[in-house]
């Protein structure tokens, strides 16, 4: 992880689990969406989520970088309790999560390269309007993360002249900023052809293999979450019904999660 | 006709039988009640044909008077029309940077406190309620004479237009980089500035330049009440009843009018081509440089717009400028004008004005719709295809929207005497103008397909229009008649400052008479009927569109 100047304090929060949650449920009204989830990442972990639609995935990460707060039990990220920051605490610890969502999150109209320098406004103090309002150094790493996902070349073409899977690596590049110690990503690739799907993944994975931050991945393709994760976590009607490590498991094992009736772990 | 059908289960689609659709209530409830009103209106105003004939020969005998225009000294009017513009774009431009917060906080996105939004709502509801002629009124009793109280006027009620614009556009802008940029720890400013602000700015400049080209409109007449701008000469003219100096005035706003139209067409059609989604022309040139964009056409247009805008604000802020010697005196006049505003006055003068002011507006919008209907269909080709009167009827339109409705009140008044008659004749010419505009847009608009598989048919034109046309067409027929009795009741609101009948003679009589209480009651009512017509153009529009 290229952290300047990483400290002492830093390492030992490394040491503990990036995150953490205990007998952890929710729920929106009447309708309970997560229960009795308990849950253990540690540093550097690949972790895919996957689970039918509406089994919560979506919910859990949101719960992990403090958009939603759990209705039982608790949550810890990075040792902190996103729930109870006041909205500045949440903000700074938001600087050390990164987020990957579906459908990008960037502004189309704008620059490959100004969508990236968004990633790095949670360590300045005041709003940015333009490429040259952002301090040269951050441009600087603003091309050498645009580099990394392999777009250097698009810099300053518009986003919404991207294709689907650049965009994404536009956003990839944009939590890169954040030298972030966690990156969530909530379905990555689902807009995405499959072989965009395939080359997004693995830029991800190998950024986090040389970074060495932790990632969890929601992803409804089973077989692009045996892929490239470290660990497989299964979702279904809000409970979490299988937690192995991907070398343990397979194909068809997944694959039964998605069915009705399918064997809880 | 020996098309075969396939044949289909009578038994099971018998109970099933659509109903044939049925027309929504506002479709018919709407026309219905203009034409009430309209009935009511002509009885109340004393329209009559025998009154109509003898306006006629009256307005023609004044219209002698007036030819040939002239036009006394040039520099006096250069000045003046540029004073004019001044004013128009240092209100405009302070309400745009004012607006920003505003909508922001007004916009169901805010994720602040519910008293602040709703204190930033009824800002926005209550400046847009009142016209900016009636702020003139006020900011010239608190400000003394001067394009100062007229810029103020012209910002106060911008703020209301263009905040609630901004809203709209914030409003409808997807959720996803706002949430992006959140998830990153950027504060809510720094997020506005990076996500809203991008995405909104095509339409902020779209809706900006059309508010200034009303502005430019209404700051021709601010000095009807003494706020600065070319009005000053037009009023100094008709008071001192040189008809052909007030004549050559009318020329030169029209002149002036005109002219902004081009203007503003090019810089809209400039703004919209730069703004569509997945352009695919470069932001900037390609160049070596990681970091460094380079510069090329798209670039340059876009910071130089920016620097010209800014450099015309400041230079027009300028010339605008508060004498700071009048503060004193001013602070004083503002003090007992909010004192004064309690408790407002409702009486019978105030409640028979804002009465009369309604149904001038709403009569002339029913004359305005039947008129503006017919040109419109006239000119789009739809059932009459005739090149020529197509075009003049579109000149015409133009030309009748180049002179504000306050001058034509003006005129009528000068010709036909004190009253609603002349408010109600000048009303119904800008609404015919208005209406014309509008519908001739909505029909041209119109999906040619459906059209041509009509035609094809062998329909006749008039067959194609009543089954084609005019089912898609009732929808806007419907809102654009509602929006432009929502103008009209802005404008009869001011009328009755030349004396052409409304709630706008007791507001100048109570400012000038230092009865602020009578004034605070004028402004309520304004509101309160403003709001309401807007909240039946909502209901309306939910139903019919």
């Amino acid at each position: 992880m290229n952290v300047p100047g990483g400290d002492a304090a830093d390492v030992g929060s490394r040491a503990q689990a990036s995150l953490r949650l205990d007998g952890v449920g929710m729920s929106f009204g009447a309708k309970e969406v997560l229960a009795g989830i308990d849950l253990e990442v540690s540093p550097g972990q690949f972790v895919a989520l996957v689970g039918p639609s509406g089994a919560g995935k979506s919910t859990l990460l949101r719960l992990l970088n403090g958009s939603h707060r759990p209705t039982v039990g608790t949550v810890s990220v990075l040792g902190t309790d996103p729930t109870k920051c006041s909205r500045r605490e949440l903000q700074r610890l938001r600087t050390r999560i990164g987020f990957v969502f579906q459908q990008f999150g960037l502004v189309g109209r704008l620059s490959a390269m100004e969508n990236v320098l968004m990633g790095a406004l949670g360590s300045l103090r005041l709003p940015r309007y333009g490429v040259s309002s952002y301090p040269q150094d951050l441009r600087r790493r603003a091309a050498g993360n645009l580099e990394r996902v392999g777009l250097i070349d698009a810099r300053f073409q518009r986003c919404d002249t991207l294709s689907g899977g650049q965009q994404q690596r536009v956003a990839i590049a944009r939590t890169l900023m954040q030298d972030a110690e966690i990156v969530l990503a909530d379905e990555p690739v689902a807009s995405l052809d499959p072989s965009s799907s395939l080359s997004v993944l693995e830029t991800l994975r190998r950024l986090s293999a040389e970074d060495g931050f932790t990632v969890v991945c929601s992803l409804h393709q089973v077989d692009l979450a045996l892929a490239i994760s470290d660990r497989i976590v299964a979702v279904r009607d809000g409970s979490l019904v299988l937690d192995t490590a991907t070398s343990q498991t397979n194909e068809s094992q997944i694959r039964s999660i998605y069915q009705r009736n399918g064997p809880a772990t | 006709m020996s098309v075969t059908t396939p044949s289909r289960p009578v038994a099971v689609t018998r109970e099933r039988e659509p109903r044939p659709p049925r027309a929504a209530a506002a479709t018919w409830l709407i026309p219905l009640g203009y034409l009430a009103v309209s009935v009511f209106g002509v009885w109340w105003i004393a329209i009559d044909l025998t009154a109509l004939q003898d306006g006629a020969g009256d307005i023609a005998r004044l219209l002698e008077r007036m030819l040939p225009p002239e036009f006394g000294s040039l520099s006096e009017l250069v000045t003046l029309v540029l004073e004019t513009l001044w004013i128009a774009l240092a209100g405009t431009g302070v309400a745009t940077v004012v607006s920003l917060p505003l909508a922001a906080a007004a916009s169901r996105n805010f994720t602040g406190p519910r008293s602040v939004q709703w204190l930033v709502r009824g800002i926005i509801v209550v400046t847009r309620a009142v016209p900016s002629l009636v702020f003139a009124i006020v900011f010239v009793r608190i400000f003394g004479l001067g394009p100062f109280a007229g810029a103020l006027a012209i910002a106060f009620h911008s703020v209301g237009m263009i905040a609630k614009m901004m809203a709209d556009v914030f409003e409808e802008l997807t959720p996803a980089p706002r949430e992006a940029i959140g998830a990153v720890g950027a504060s809510r400013f720094q997020n506005f500035t990076a996500t809203t602000l991008p995405r909104s700015l095509p339409a902020i400049s779209s809706l900006v330049l059309y508010r200034l080209d009303i502005n430019i409109r209404a700051s021709a007449v601010l000095g009807l009440v003494g706020a600065g701008g070319i009005g000053v000469a037009l009023q100094t003219a008709i008071g001192s009843l040189n008809y052909q100096q007030a004549a050559g005035i009318i020329v030169v706003i029209g002149l002036l009018l005109l002219a902004l139209e081009l203007v503003s067409f090019l810089v809209q059609r400039a703004v919209a081509e730069h703004a569509q989604d997945g352009v695919t022309s470069e932001l900037y040139r390609r160049t070596a440089d990681p970091i460094r964009p380079g510069w090329n056409r798209a670039r340059l247009l876009r910071t130089g717009g920016a620097l010209i805008a800014a450099g015309a604000l400041l230079y027009a802020l300028t010339q605008v400028s508060f004498d700071p010697s009048r503060l004193g005196r001013s602070w004083q006049a503002a003090v007992d004008l909010v004192t004064g505003f309690f408790p407002p006055v409702i009486d019978s003068a105030v409640l028979t004005g804002i009465f009369e002011s309604v149904v001038m507006a709403l009569t002339a919008t029913t004359v305005g719709v039947v008129i503006g209907l017919v040109i419109a269909i006239l000119s789009t080709g739809h059932v009459v295809r005739f090149a020529p009167l197509s075009f003049a009827l579109r000149v015409l339109v133009v030309l009748m929207r180049s002179v504000p409705d306050v001058i034509y009140a003006l005129v009528f008044v000068a010709a036909l005497g004190l009253g609603p008659f002349a408010g109600f004749l000048a009303l119904s010419i800008s609404c015919t103008a208005l209406a014309a505009k509008f519908f001739t847009d909505a029909l041209q608009g119109v999906d040619p397909g459906p059209l041509r598989a009509l035609e094809a048919t062998g329909a006749s034109r008039l067959q194609v229009f009543v089954s084609g046309v005019w089912p898609r067409f009732v929808p806007s027929l419907i809102g654009n008649s509602l929006f432009t009795s929502d103008l009209a009741l802005r404008e009869s609101a001011v009328l009755g400052i030349v004396g052409a009948g409304g709630i706008g003679f007791v507001l100048q009589e109570s400012v000038a008479s230092l009865d602020y209480g009578t004034t605070a009651g004028v402004l309520i009512c304004l509101v309160v009927v403003v709001v309401a017509l807007e909240a039946v153009a909502r209901w309306a529009r939910t139903r019919v569109i």
